[in-house]
């Protein structure tokens, strides 16, 4: 039984995820280079999305994709796809990363803001007016918005933050069986809401 | 554990969510559904996909890639 996958659909003709991932194990330059094309404004607004500092992102960035080149021949088809391994990769950098740095407290101080400020900011951090969205992007946000704001937020914390249940508790003073049961809810609404997802792309 | 509770604690396994004391006993549930509970692991691995997707991309730097181009390639020759 092979992974789902929610990733856009490619332009005719265009060499699958996984052609270019055959081809960077294959030591193919320019099928990392069509990767990065294809792949690096999603993983960069990921790495913001932990660390919050342009620079650093596009350092971590090159990094990510030194590594993807480094790593490609642990890369197994069978487990799972391109993008998700990419973006488990970059993730796992970026909130290491954040872990390391002096400025966490600084991040710390930002994220508390933004999310008294905007509790549910992960999906409303700007209007759909304003951007034009994938179809993907805006169905997958559709299945983000339909959660409580309280999943959202420790679904975003776990995630995008790299937070524990107890770190999340503690962040937003609730018990740790509340915390828990957010996740387990929010996180089955939104992996049963990409089967509906799959179904209409 | 059951296998829906394997499934609740698989999601925030891959997430890295699930505390120390809980990995132990998704680990020993793991061993006990076997390749059923591999597959749902990958499965679950798409959520990693929708994050990432359901954020704006960001404009990524033509300077970086160059850099990162130049690197594949001196590591190519070296």
């Amino acid at each position: 039984m092979g992974p789902r996958t929610i990733a856009p659909p490619l332009e005719p003709g265009a060499p699958s995820d996984f052609e270019l991932m055959r081809g960077i194990q294959a030591g193919d330059a320019d099928a990392l280079s069509q990767l990065y094309d294809r792949y690096s404004g999603i993983l960069k607004a990921l790495i913001l999305r932990v660390i919050h500092n342009e620079a650093e992102a596009d350092d971590l960035l090159q990094e990510i994709f030194m590594e993807i080149w480094n790593q490609a021949k642990n890369f197994s088809e069978e487990k799972g796809k391109p993008l998700g391994w990419m973006v488990t990769l970059a993730r796992r950098r970026a909130i290491d990363g954040l872990r390391k740095k002096q400025a966490y407290a600084r991040a710390e101080e930002r994220l508390q803001s933004e999310t008294e400020q905007q509790p549910d900011a992960w999906v409303h951090n700007a209007t759909e007016d304003e951007i034009v969205l994938s179809d993907t992007r805006v169905l997958i946000r559709k299945v983000i918005r339909g959660l409580p704001p309280a999943q959202q937020q420790a679904i975003e914390l776990a995630f995008f933050r790299g937070m524990s249940q107890r770190e999340i508790a503690a962040k937003t003073n609730t018990p740790l069986g509340t915390v828990k049961t957010r996740l387990e809810l929010g996180l089955k609404k939104i992996y049963d809401g990409l089967k509906d997802l799959k179904d209409e792309l | 554990m059951n296998f829906e509770q394997f499934q609740n604690q698989s999601r925030l396994y891959v997430i890295g969510a699930l505390e120390p004391e809980e990995l132990d006993e998704f680990e020993k549930a793991r061993m006990k559904f076997g390749k059923k509970a591999d597959d749902f692991i990958c499965k679950c691995y798409a959520l990693h996909e929708a994050f990432a997707l359901s954020l704006r991309p960001t404009k990524s730097s033509d300077v970086i890639k160059e850099r990162l181009m130049a690197m594949v390639k001196a590591k190519k020759q070296s």
